[in-house]
C-alpha cells in the first residue's frame, strides 16, 4: 500500500476537487442524519403534545424539508466533483506512466512483456481511481461523521456515546482492515493473473496462424481456460471477505441500536432524556452509518488497487538501461563515426563484441555482414544508445555519444531496425513521425525512394489510407518499405540500416540500393545486411565474425 | 450514428471504420445476457430470493422497533419487559445480516461463473476462424481489451443489477400493500409514487445508457492505441517523438475524462431523483403524522398510535431502498450491455455460450503417406479481399516432390502459402493427395501439413516450450535433435539457461533470423507429409543459410516441400522453381538441370 505514497504529488493537483467532494459528502450524510433526527424528534414531540393548534410546526416542518433539499443536491454535487477530480488524476496518471516508458526505451526484460504493458497503462492506472473515490473519500467522511455523532451523544446521552464510539469504529476501522489484510495477497494475484489472462489471449492472437499450423489450439484453449479458471477462483476470495465484511459493518450498527435501546432506554425511564429527543438520536445514530456501507462494498478494491500501484511504481523507479547525460555538451556539426575498443555483452549473456574498432569519414558508407547473431544488430543500437558498451566509447563528430544530449543524437542518426513497426494509423501519419513538418512533396519523395510511390498512389486514398495493426493490409516487403521511407524522410545525417531490405526480393532489393545512392548524397550509411551489394553503393564491407571486424576486400 | 460522431474526434482519419454496430434481434444484448443466467442458475436464484426474504423481514425488524419506543414512551414500561421486543429486533437484524452476505456470495459466485464461461467461448470464436486477417479491423490490443475489461464488466448485471431489479419490482409494493392497513393515506401515497420512480429512472437510465455505449467505444480504441504505440514505443523515441506521443495519449485520456463526465452528469441525475423520492418521503411521513397527531389533519377515523407513527417514519426510507438500490447498480446494465456492444463490434456477431465446446473427433493415427497438392483453377485475393493475386491457376506437385516459389514481394506468394495452409479462403480447388483440402479433417490436416508462416510467432514461454508447440508428445531428446538440426542450438547455447531461456513478447531478445529457426524447429519435431514454408531464410547469411538449408533439405526428403523465397541460395538447391507473376504461376526454367518432368497449366 505505501506505493501509493509515490502518486500522491499526482494527487495534490487534483487536491481541490477532492476536498470539495468530501465537504459535499459530508453535507449529504450530516443532512440524511438530520433528517431522520429531526423528523423522529418532530413526530413524538407531536404525538406527546396537549397543546393541539399551539404546537409551533414551522421550526420542525422548514427543518424537513431543508434537510431534504440540501441532501439531494448535495449529494449529486458531491459525485459529480469526485468524479471530475478523479477522472483529471487518471488522464494525469496515463500521461505520467507514458512519459517514464520512453526514457526506460529499450524495454527488453521479461517484466515489461508487451501484454503486461498494456495491463499497467488502462487497468493498473485504472484501477488507482478507486483510491480516493471509494477508499479515502468515504474513509473520512465516516471518521468525521462517527466522530461529530460521538461528540454530539456524549453531551446529550452520555451513557450511550462509548458503546456507539467503540461501535462505529468497529464498522469505519476493524472491520475494514480486517478487509483489507484478509484480501491483500489475492488483490495482488487477482491483477497477475488478469495480466497472464491478457497474455494468453494475445498470444493466441497474434500466434494464431501458428497455434493452427500446429495443431496447437486444443492446447492453447485448455491453457487458456487454466487461466481463466485460477483468475475466476482468485477473485472469489476478496469476493468472500468483502461480503463478511460487509456484514461486519451491519452488525457494528446493529450493536449500536441494541446499545442505545439497552443503555438508553432507562435515561429515558428516569427522565434523563426527553422522548423526542432519543427517538430523534436513536434515528440519527442508524442514520450516521450511511457512508460506512459504501466504504465496506469497495473496500476489497482497494487491496487491487494497492496492488495496481506497486507495480506501476516499480516501472517508475526502475533505472533507466541508458542515462541521459548529467551535463550536456552540444552536439558539433559533422557525421565522421568512431567506435573506440567496443566491448559489449547482453547481461547474463554471451560477450558480443570485444576489442572492436571502426572508423567512418563524413560521407562514408560502410557495410558490415556477418553471421546472424554476430553482433552486427548490436553495433547500430550502440551508435543510438540503446545500450551502451561496457567498455570503450562511440563517438560522432569527435564527442562521446554519451556526453550529448539523446535527442540531439537520435536526430543526426536515424536507425531502420529489423522490426521497425507499421502503426495502424494513416500512411502519411506513418511517415510523419519521421518528420512531422514534412509537405506532402517531401511524402512522395520518400516513398519514392522507398519503392512504395506506385503501391501506395494506387490505393483509393492514397496517402490517407489506413495501414492495419501491425501493417496488415500491406504485404511485408510493403510494410518494410514503408518504414524504410520514413527512416528517409527523417532529416539525419547518419543512417543506420538493419537489414533495409529483408522482405524485398532481388530485383527491388537492387532498385533499392539504387535508390539509396541517390537519395542520400553525402549522408553517412552504415549497412548492416546479407544482400549482395551491387558495386558502388559501400565504399567498404565488413565481416562480423564472432565479435570481430575485419575488412572485406 | 452518435458513436462515430464522437470517435472521429480522438481518432478523425478512422471513424469511416467502425462497422455498423449489429442490431438485429438475434444480437439483441439484453436477450444475449439474460441468455447467460442458464450458465449460473442456482446461484442467480439465491442472490435474487435472498434479498427479497431479508425485505420481509425488515417489516418485522421495523415494527419490533416502534413498539420497543412506543411501549416505552406511552406506556413507560421497563426495560426488562421490554427485553423480548429488543431480542427480536436484534435477532430480525442477525438474520438479515445473514441473508445478505449469502446473497451477495452467491451473486460473485454466479458473476464469476458467466465471466469465465463468456471467455472461453471468446476465446473458442477467436481461435475459430481459419483466416487470423478476420479479425484485422480489431487491433489484438483491443480484443484482450474486450477479453479482459468488457467481459468484467458483465458480472455487476448478474451479481447485483438482477437482484436490485428484482427486488425494486417487488419490495416497494409489498412494503405498501402493508401499510395500508396501517395508515391508508401513507400507504396511499407510497402506493401511487412507487410505480413512477420506473418511470423516471426509464427516462434517465436512457440517457446514460447511449452515453456509456460511447465511453465504451472509447475505452476500446484507447486501449487499441497504447498497445499499438507500445509496439513501436523505441522507433517513437528514435525520431524524438516522445513528448508528441505523450501528449497525445494524454489529449485522448483527457477526451475520455469528458465522454465520462457526459455519462456521470446524466446517470447521476437518476439517482439524485429517487434521492428525491426518499427525502420526500420521510419528510412528507414525518409531517403528515406530526399534523396528525397535533389534530391539525383529519384523514383517519381512529386516532394514530406512536408505535403506528414511529412504524410509518422507518419503513418511509425503506419503501425507496430498493429502488435506490437498482439505481446504483442501473449502471451494472449499462456496462453490461456497452460491453456486449463491444463484443459484437469486435466479433462481428454474439457467440452462442455453451458450456461444452465442439471439438474435432480424434483420427486414428495412420502410417505417413506422401501426399501431392494439386491446384485447380486456383484464384485468390489480398487479405483485405480487394486486389486479386492469383488468378485461375493450375499446378500440380507430385508427391515427395520439392518445390520453390520465386516473385516479387506482394506479388502473393505469403497468400497461396496460407491458402495451402487452409488459413485463407480461396476459389477454386487445393487437392491434398487425393482429397479436397476443404474437406480434410482439421487434427488430420495439421498432422500431414506442416507451415511455417512469414513472421512466425513465439509464445511466452521458453525456447524448448516454444519449439514443442502442438508436439506435447516430444521428449526432450526430441526437442534437442530438433533444435540441433535447425541450428537452435548454436545460439542457444550462449544463452544463459539455454533452451530453457524464457522469451519475452514477440521473442523479444532474439533475431529475425533466430526467431526463424525456432520456428522451422519445430516443424522438426513432426512427422508430416507436406512442408510449407513462407521464407524460411529470410534473415540469414549465407554461411548459416546454407547450414540450416542442410538440415531441412535432409528432413524433406520423401515429404513434399513448397517454399516461397527470395534466396537464390534456397532456388539452386531445391529442383522445381516457379515464378508468380501477373497473377499466374510460370515455371522458371533452371540452368544445368533436366526441365522438370511434371505437368503445367499456368493460365490467365
Amino acid at each position: 500500500m505505501s506505493s501509493i505514497r509515490t502518486f500522491l504529488p499526482l494527487f495534490g493537483r487534483q487536491m481541490g476537487w477532492m476536498a470539495l467532494a468530501l465537504l459535499l459528502s459530508l453535507m449529504a450524510v450530516g443532512a440524511g442524519i438530520g433528517l431522520l433526527g429531526s423528523s423522529g424528534w418532530f413526530l413524538t414531540a407531536a404525538a406527546l403534545s396537549t397543546a393541539g393548534a399551539g404546537f409551533n410546526i414551522f421550526g420542525p416542518s422548514a427543518a424537513v424539508r431543508g434537510f431534504s433539499f440540501l441532501r439531494i443536491l448535495a449529494r449529486y454535487f458531491e459525485k459529480m466533483a469526485g468524479h471530475d477530480g478523479t477522472l483529471r488524476l487518471l488522464s494525469n496518471l496515463r500521461g505520467w506512466l507514458f512519459a517514464r516508458l520512453f526514457p526506460l526505451v529499450p524495454l527488453n526484460d521479461r517484466d515489461s512483456r508487451h501484454g503486461d504493458l498494456v495491463s499497467r497503462l488502462t487497468a493498473d492506472v485504472d484501477a488507482l481511481d478507486t483510491v480516493f473515490l471509494v477508499a479515502i473519500g468515504p474513509i473520512l467522511s465516516s471518521v468525521v461523521v462517527g466522530m461529530g455523532m460521538t461528540i454530539a451523544l456524549s453531551l446529550l446521552l452520555p451513557g450511550v456515546a462509548w458503546c456507539y464510539g467503540l461501535a462505529f469504529a468497529g464498522a469505519v476501522a476493524l472491520v475494514p482492515a480486517g478487509v483489507l489484510a484478509a484480501s491483500r495477497r489475492a488483490g495482488a494475484r487477482v491483477v497477475e493473473e488478469t495480466s497472464a489472462l491478457r497474455v494468453a489471449t494475445l498470444d493466441a492472437l497474434d500466434g494464431h496462424a501458428d497455434l493452427i499450423a500446429f495443431g496447437a489450439l486444443d492446447a492453447a484453449t485448455t491453457s487458456f481456460r487454466d487461466v481463466a479458471t485460477s483468475l475466476a477462483r482468485t477473485r472469489d476470495i476478496p469476493m468472500t471477505v468483502a461480503a463478511a465484511g460487509a456484514a461486519g459493518v451491519q452488525l457494528a450498527m446493529g450493536a449500536a441500536v441494541v446499545g442505545a435501546l439497552l443503555l438508553g432506554l432507562p435515561a429515558l425511564a428516569d427522565g434523563t432524556i426527553s422522548a423526542p429527543l432519543y427517538v430523534g438520536l436513536l434515528l440519527a445514530i442508524m442514520a450516521s452509518f450511511e457512508p460506512t456501507l459504501v466504504l465496506v462494498r469497495a473496500i476489497g478494491k482497494l487491496a487491487v488497487a494497492g496492488a495496481a500501484a506497486e507495480r506501476l511504481d516499480r516501472i517508475a523507479t526502475r533505472e533507466p538501461a541508458v542515462a541521459e547525460p548529467l551535463h550536456a555538451a552540444p552536439l558539433s556539426a559533422g557525421s565522421t563515426i568512431a567506435y573506440h575498443d567496443i566491448g559489449f555483452s547482453y547481461p547474463e549473456s554471451r560477450r558480443v563484441l570485444d576489442h572492436l574498432d571502426l572508423a567512418i569519414p563524413v560521407g562514408g558508407r560502410i557495410a558490415i555482414v556477418g553471421e546472424s547473431g554476430s553482433g552486427k544488430s548490436t553495433l547500430l543500437k550502440l551508435l543510438l544508445r540503446l545500450a551502451d558498451p561496457q567498455h570503450g566509447r562511440v563517438t560522432i563528430a569527435g564527442a562521446d555519444i554519451r556526453t550529448v544530449p539523446l535527442a540531439a543524437l537520435h536526430a543526426r542518426v536515424a536507425l531502420l531496425s529489423q522490426d521497425a513497426p507499421v502503426f495502424h494509423d494513416t500512411i502519411r501519419n506513418n511517415l510523419m513521425v519521421g518528420r512531422p513538418d514534412a509537405t506532402d512533396a517531401d511524402l512522395w519523395a520518400a516513398l519514392e525512394a522507398g519503392q512504395l510511390a506506385d503501391v501506395v498512389r494506387a490505393l483509393p486514398k492514397g496517402l490517407d489510407a489506413v495501414v492495419g495493426e501491425t501493417g496488415r493490409t500491406l504485404s511485408a516487403g510493403q510494410a518494410r518499405r514503408l518504414c524504410l521511407a520514413r527512416t528517409l524522410l527523417s532529416g539525419a545525417e547518419i543512417f543506420a540500416f538493419d537489414e533495409p531490405t529483408s522482405g524485398l526480393d532481388p530485383e527491388n532489393e537492387q532498385a533499392f540500393f539504387a535508390a539509396l545512392a541517390k537519395a542520400a548524397p553525402g549522408r553517412t550509411l552504415l549497412i548492416v545486411t546479407h544482400a549482395a551489394l551491387p558495386p558502388g553503393i559501400v565504399d567498404r564491407t565488413y565481416r562480423m565474425n564472432e565479435g570481430v571486424l575485419t575488412l572485406v576486400e | 450514428m452518435g458513436a462515430a460522431r464522437i470517435d472521429a474526434r480522438v481518432f478523425p482519419k478512422r471513424a469511416e471504420d467502425t462497422p455498423p454496430m449489429p442490431q438485429d434481434n438475434r444480437n439483441d444484448p439484453v436477450r444475449w445476457l439474460n441468455g447467460l443466467r442458464r450458465v449460473a442458475r442456482g446461484p442467480l436464484v439465491i442472490a435474487t430470493v435472498l434479498p427479497l426474504l431479508s425485505g420481509l423481514l425488515l417489516l418485522g425488524q421495523a415494527w419490533c422497533l416502534a413498539a420497543i419506543l412506543g411501549a416505552a414512551i406511552v406506556d413507560k414500561a421497563a426495560l426488562p419487559t421490554l427485553l423480548p421486543l429488543i431480542a427480536g429486533f436484534g435477532g430480525l437484524m442477525a438474520v438479515r445480516i445473514g441473508l445478505g452476505a449469502f446473497a451477495e456470495r452467491a451473486g460473485g459466485i454466479a458473476g464469476e461463473a458467466i465471466k469465465l464461461a463468456v471467455r472461453q467461448t471468446i476465446f473458442a470464436e477467436l481461435i475459430r476462424r481459419r483466416r487470423p486477417t478476420d479479425l484485422a479491423a480489431s487491433s489484438s490490443g483491443a480484443i484482450a481489451s474486450v477479453m479482459i475489461e468488457q467481459v468484467e464488466g458483465l458480472d455487476g448485471y448478474f451479481s447485483r443489477y438482477l437482484p436490485a431489479m428484482a427486488q425494486a419490482s417487488l419490495l416497494p409494493l409489498v412494503f405498501a400493500v402493508v401499510l395500508l392497513p396501517v395508515d391508508w393515506v401513507a400507504g396511499l401515497v407510497f402506493l401511487l409514487t412507487a410505480p413512477l420512480i420506473p418511470l423516471f429512472m426509464a427516462l434517465v437510465g436512457w440517457g446514460a445508457e447511449a452515453a456509456s455505449n460511447r465511453q465504451a467505444t472509447a475505452m476500446l480504441r484507447l486501449a487499441g492505441r497504447f498497445g499499438d504505440r507500445l509496439r513501436g514505443l523505441t522507433t517513437l523515441k528514435l525520431f524524438g517523438r516522445a513528448e508528441a506521443e505523450t501528449a497525445a495519449m494524454v489529449s485522448a485520456s483527457e477526451d475520455l475524462r469528458q465522454r465520462t463526465l457526459g455519462v456521470l452528469r446524466i446517470a447521476f441525475l437518476s439517482s439524485a431523483v429517487l434521492e428525491f423520492f426518499a427525502a420526500l418521503g420521510v419528510a412528507g411521513v414525518a409531517l403528515y403524522v406530526g399534523l396528525s397527531f397535533l389534530g391539525l389533519v383529519h384523514l383517519r377515523l381512529a386516532p394514530l398510535s406512536l408505535e403506528a407513527g414511529l412504524f410509518l417514519l422507518l419503513m418511509a426510507p425503506e419503501i425507496y431502498q430498493p429502488l435506490r438500490l437498482l439505481a446504483a447498480h442501473y449502471h451494472d446494465r449499462a456496462a453490461a450491455k456497452a460491453a456486449v456492444a463491444a463484443l459484437a463490434q469486435t466479433l462481428g456477431t454474439l457467440p452462442q455460450v455453451a458450456p461444452d465446446l465442439p471439438r474435432d473427433l480424434p483420427v486414428p493415427a495412420q502410417a505417413r503417406a506422401p501426399a501431392g497438392i494439386e491446384l485447380m483453377d486456383l484464384s485468390l485475393r489480398t487479405p483485405d479481399g480487394g486486389r486479386r493475386v492469383l488468378d485461375g491457376v493450375d499446378l500440380s506437385v507430385r508427391a515427395g516432390q520439392h518445390v520453390a516459389l520465386l516473385g516479387e514481394s506482394g506479388s502473393g506468394k505469403s497468400t497461396l502459402l496460407e491458402a495451402l495452409a487452409r488459413l485463407r479462403s480461396y476459389e477454386g480447388e487445393i487437392r491434398l493427395g487425393a482429397e479436397d483440402l476443404r474437406q480434410v479433417n482439421e487434427s488430420a490436416l495439421r498432422r500431414r501439413l506442416a507451415f511455417l508462416p512469414q513472421k512466425p510467432q513465439l509464445f511466452h514461454d521458453t525456447i524448448a516450450a516454444n519449439i514443442a508447440l502442438g508436439a506435447p508428445w516430444a521428449t526432450r531428446q526430441d526437442i534437442e535433435a530438433a533444435a540441433r538440426r535447425a541450428c537452435v542450438t548454436e545460439f542457444a547455447r550462449l544463452l544463459p539457461e539455454g533452451l530453457d531461456t524464457g522469451l519475452g513478447d514477440g521473442g523479444l531478445g532474439l533475431s529475425g533470423g533466430e526467431i526463424q529457426r525456432i520456428a522451422l524447429a519445430r516443424i522438426y519435431l513432426r512427422d508430416p507429409d507436406v512442408i510449407v514454408l513462407d521464407e524460411p531464410t529470410a534473415h540469414l547469411d549465407a554461411a548459416t543459410e546454407s547450414q540450416v538449408l542442410d538440415g531441412l533439405l535432409d528432413f524433406a526428403e520423401g515429404r513434399t516441400l513448397v517454399v516461397a523465397t527470395h534466396a537464390a541460395a534456397v532456388a539452386a538447391r531445391i529442383e522445381t522453381v516457379y515464378r508468380l507473376v501477373g497473377q499466374s504461376l510460370l515455371p522458371a526454367p533452371r540452368v544445368g538441370r533436366p526441365p522438370a518432368r511434371h505437368r503445367i497449366e499456368g493460365a490467365a
